[in-house]
C-alpha cells in the first residue's frame, strides 16, 4: 500500500468537485434545504382551533359542561371553540359533514346517573377519520380541556376527580421537544448516506465506461488503494458535508425582520444531549461503507441512469426499515431481521441514542452500533475492491 | 528472475499467445520477440486483435494460453506497470481535472512527481499553454496529445501506444514520430499499433495480424515485397485477403 498513490486518488476525486458546483450545492445546500423545509413543515404548521360541536342528550349536566367549555374557549391558548350544541348524533355528524365543526363531543344521557354510581363516564367524539394525525393533535386539544373540566364534570357530592389530572413529564430531551428535535438523528444518517452513495455510484461508474479504470489499472496501482482513495476522497466530502449539516440542525440563528422580510432563523436548534463529535463519527462511518457500497453497486450498472435507479432498491427501503417512519423494534419480525443487516439502521440508532439520550462510548448500545458500522464498512471495503479486477476481462 | 531481469536479451515477449471471447478467438496463438531500443508497427484490419493483443502485454488482460513478458518478467505483473506506458485507443482522461491535474495525477500514481518531467512533456504535444484548462475543454486532437504524455510522463522503458495519432494534425505527427525516434534512441522499446500507412513506413518493424493470428512480419520493404507491390497500403489489403480495390480476395493471403 502506498500513501502518495491513495493521496493522488483522492486529490483527484475533490480536484474534479471543484470544477463542479452543481455537485456541491447538491451535496452541501440540498440537505440543508429539506432539513429546513421538514422543520418549518413540522414545527410550524399553523396551530388551528378545534371547532366542537357538543351533542347534549343529558340536558342537566350537559348544559354545565357546555357552559364550562365554552369558558375554556374564552381563552385562545386552549385552542377550541364551540361551534354549536345539538340534541342528536346526527345532526352532529351533519354539522361535521357540513365542515362546520371538526369533531363531536357527544354527553351521554347516562352521565349523571354514571358518575353518582362511583364510575367512571365514557364521552364519546366523534371526528372525520380521514387525517388521523390531524386529528389525533385535535383529540388531544379536547382531552385537555376535558380534564381542565373533571371537576365541574362531577356533580356535587361526588369524588371530585373521577378524571385524573394529567401532567407530562419525559425521561429524555425535554416535554416540549418536537418531531424536529427527534428526526434530527434520522436526517444526520439518511443525507450522509445518501449523496455519498449516489455520487461515489456515478463517479465510479465513470471510471470503468470512461476507460480510466483500466487506464489506472495499467499503473502500479492496487485495487485496494483506488478504493481507499475513494473513501478518503469521498469520506472527506461526507465530513464536510456531515458537519455543515450537524451544524445546521444544532444550532440556530435568528435574523432579525429586514424591512418587508419578516424574522426568520437560521439553523435548526435542536438540542443535542450528547457529544456532536460522536455523533459526527457514527455518520461518517455510515458514508465510508457507502462510498464502497457506490462503488460495488457501479459494476452492476452500464449507465449514469442505472445507478439512479438503485436509489429505490437501496436507499428507500433503508430509510423505511431504519426508523424513519415506525420504530425499528416496531416492525414485523421478518422487517426486523432485515432492518438489522442494513448499516442505516444501525446510524440512526447510534445517532438517536448519542442525540436524545446523551449516550456516550461507555453506552453497549453506540458500542454495539459504531462496532457493526465498522464492520459492515469493511465488508464493503473488500466487496467494492474484489469488482475491481486488473485483469479486466 | 534473477539474470534474466538485470539484462533482458527482449522487451517484449510472447509465446503462443491467446485470448478467446467467448466464441471469438480475438489472438490466436502469436509469438513475439521485441528487442530493446526498436520501434515495432501493429498492423491489421478492425477486429484483427490489435488492442486486445496490447491489453494481454501489459497484464489487462488475462490470457486464456501461453504467455507473456516485459522486459523478462512474466505479465500479468503489477510492480512491471511503473517501466510500462500505455495509451488506450480511445483517450481515458479526466475531463473534469485541468491538463497539469491529468498529468500531475498519472504521475504520482506511477510514483514520480516531478513538475520538470511534466513540463517536458506538455512542450512535447505543444499543450504547455493549455495547462489549467480543464480537458473537457480541448479540442478532439489536443485530448489525445494529453493522452500521449500522461502515458509518457514517467519515462517508461516499454511503450504500447494504440492508435496513438488519431485526430493528431500532420505538423504534430511528425514531431511525435522524431520524439519517438529520440526515445528509441534512448533504449525505449515501442509498439504502436496503427492504420496510417506512412506512419508504419517510420518503424523498424511491422507485425501484421489478421483474425488473431501474424500472417506477416519484417520491416516494410519486406511486406511489400512479400506481397508483391510498392506500395504498403496495396501490401496491407493484400494481406487482409483483398483485392486493390477492397474487394475479398478467394485464396486469403500467405503468411
Ligand atoms: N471485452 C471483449 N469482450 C468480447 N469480445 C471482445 C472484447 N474485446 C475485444 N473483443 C473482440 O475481439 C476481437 C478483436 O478486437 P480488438 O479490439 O483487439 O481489435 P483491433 O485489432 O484492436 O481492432 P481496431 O482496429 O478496430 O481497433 C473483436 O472481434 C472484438 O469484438
Ligand atoms: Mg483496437
Amino acid at each position: 500500500m502506498n500513501a502518495s498513490r491513495i493521496l493522488a486518488i483522492a486529490r483527484r476525486i475533490a480536484q474534479g468537485f471543484r470544477r463542479d458546483e452543481r455537485t456541491l450545492g447538491l451535496m452541501f445546500v440540498v440537505p440543508l434545504v429539506v432539513t429546513s423545509l421538514l422543520g418549518w413543515v413540522l414545527r410550524d404548521t399553523k396551530d388551528t382551533t378545534v371547532r366542537i360541536e357538543i351533542v347534549n342528550s343529558d340536558q342537566v349536566v350537559g348544559a354545565r359542561i357546555v357552559s364550562a367549555l365554552s369558558g375554556l374557549a374564552g381563552d385562545p391558548a386552549n385552542g377550541i371553540v364551540i361551534a354549536g350544541t345539538v340534541a342528536t348524533k346526527g345532526e352532529a355528524i351533519d354539522q361535521i359533514k357540513a365542515g362546520n365543526a371538526d369533531l363531536a363531543l357527544v354527553i351521554p344521557t347516562d352521565l349523571v346517573a354514571t358518575v353518582t354510581a362511583g364510575q367512571r363516564p365514557t364521552l364519546t367524539v366523534i371526528t372525520e377519520g380521514t387525517e388521523p394525525g390531524a386529528e389525533a393533535s385535535q383529540f388531544g386539544k379536547l382531552q385537555k380541556a376535558v380534564a381542565t373540566l373533571a371537576g365541574s364534570l362531577a356533580p356535587p357530592g361526588s369524588t371530585p376527580a373521577l378524571i385524573p389530572q394529567i401532567t407530562h413529564e419525559t425521561v429524555y430531551l425535554s416535554p416540549g421537544a418536537d418531531q424536529v428535535d427527534v428526526l434530527a438523528p434520522i436526517f444526520l444518517g439518511f443525507f450522509g448516506y445518501f449523496f455519498v452513495f449516489l455520487l461515489t455510484g456515478i463517479s465510479f461508474l465513470r471510471e470503468r465506461i470512461g476507460g480510466t479504470l483500466e487506464r489506472l489499472l495499467a499503473t502500479p496501482v492496487t485495487r485496494t488503494e483506488i478504493v481507499f482513495g475513494y473513501s478518503l476522497g469521498f469520506g472527506a466530502f461526507a465530513t464536510i458535508q456531515v458537519i455543515v449539516l450537524t451544524l445546521f440542525i444544532l444550532n440556530s440563528i435568528s435574523v432579525p425582520a429586514i424591512g418587508p422580510l419578516p424574522p426568520f432563523s437560521i439553523g435548526l436548534g435542536v438540542g443535542s444531549a450528547g457529544s456532536p463529535v460522536l455523533a459526527f463519527l457514527i455518520a461518517l462511518l455510515l458514508s465510508i461503507g457507502a462510498v464502497n457500497l457506490g462503488i460495488f453497486l457501479s459494476t452492476f450498472a452500464r449507465t449514469e441512469l442505472q445507478v439512479i435507479q438503485f436509489i429505490p432498491l437501496v436507499i428507500v427501503p433503508q430509510g423505511l426499515l431504519g426508523g424513519l417512519l415506525t420504530p425499528v423494534n416496531q416492525l414485523p419480525d421478518a422487517l426486523n431481521v432485515i432492518a438489522h443487516v442494513l448499516p442505516l439502521t444501525y446510524a440512526i440508532e447510534g445517532l438517536r441514542e448519542v442525540m436524545l439520550k446523551g449516550a456516550d462510548l461507555s453506552s453497549r448500545v453506540v458500542q454495539t452500533d459504531i462496532l457493526v458500522l465498522a464492520g459492515i464498512a469493511i465488508f464493503f471495503i473488500v466487496l467494492a475492491s474484489t469488482t475491481i479486477k486488473r485483469e479486466v476481462a | 528472475m534473477s539474470a534474466a531481469m538485470a539484462a533482458p536479451a527482449l522487451a517484449v515477449e510472447a509465446i503462443g499467445l491467446q485470448k478467446r471471447f467467448g466464441e471469438i478467438q480475438a489472438v490466436d496463438g502469436i509469438d513475439l520477440a521485441l528487442a530493446p531500443g526498436r520501434i515495432y508497427g501493429l498492423l491489421g484490419p478492425n477486429g484483427s486483435g490489435k488492442t486486445t493483443l496490447i491489453r494481454l502485454l501489459t497484464g489487462l488482460a488475462r490470457a486464456t494460453g501461453g504467455e507473456a513478458r516485459i522486459l523478462g518478467t512474466k505479465m500479468p505483473s503489477r510492480p512491471m506497470l511503473a517501466q510500462i506506458g500505455y495509451m488506450p485507443q480511445a483517450e481515458a482522461i479526466y475531463p473534469d481535472l485541468s491538463v497539469g491535474e491529468n498529468l500531475t495525477f498519472f504521475a504520482r500514481l506511477e510514483g514520480k512527481s516531478d513538475p520538470a518531467a511534466i513540463d517536458r512533456v506538455l512542450d512535447l504535444v505543444e499543450l504547455a499553454g493549455r495547462k489549467g484548462t480543464p480537458a473537457l475543454e480541448l479540442s478532439g486532437g489536443m485530448r489525445r496529445r494529453l493522452s500521449l504524455a500522461c502515458t509518457l510522463v514517467h519515462e517508461p522503458k516499454v511503450l504500447f501506444l494504440d492508435e496513438p495519432t488519431v485526430g493528431v494534425d500532420p505538423a504534430l505527427r511528425v514531431q511525435f514520430w522524431t520524439h519517438f525516434r529520440r526515445l528509441a534512441a534512448a533504449g525505449t522499446t515501442i509498439l504502436v499499433a496503427s492504420h496510417v500507412m506512412d506512419e508504419a513506413d517510420r518503424c523498424d518493424e511491422l507485425v501484421f495480424v489478421r483474425n488473431g493470428k501474424v500472417i506477416g512480419r519484417g520491416t516494410g520493404a519486406e511486406l511489400r515485397s512479400n506481397a508483391g507491390t510498392d506500395n504498403l497500403e496495396a501490401a496491407f489489403l493484400i494481406l487482409s485477403g483483398l483485392d486493390p480495390e477492397g474487394r475479398p480476395l478467394d485464396g486469403g493471403a500467405a503468411a
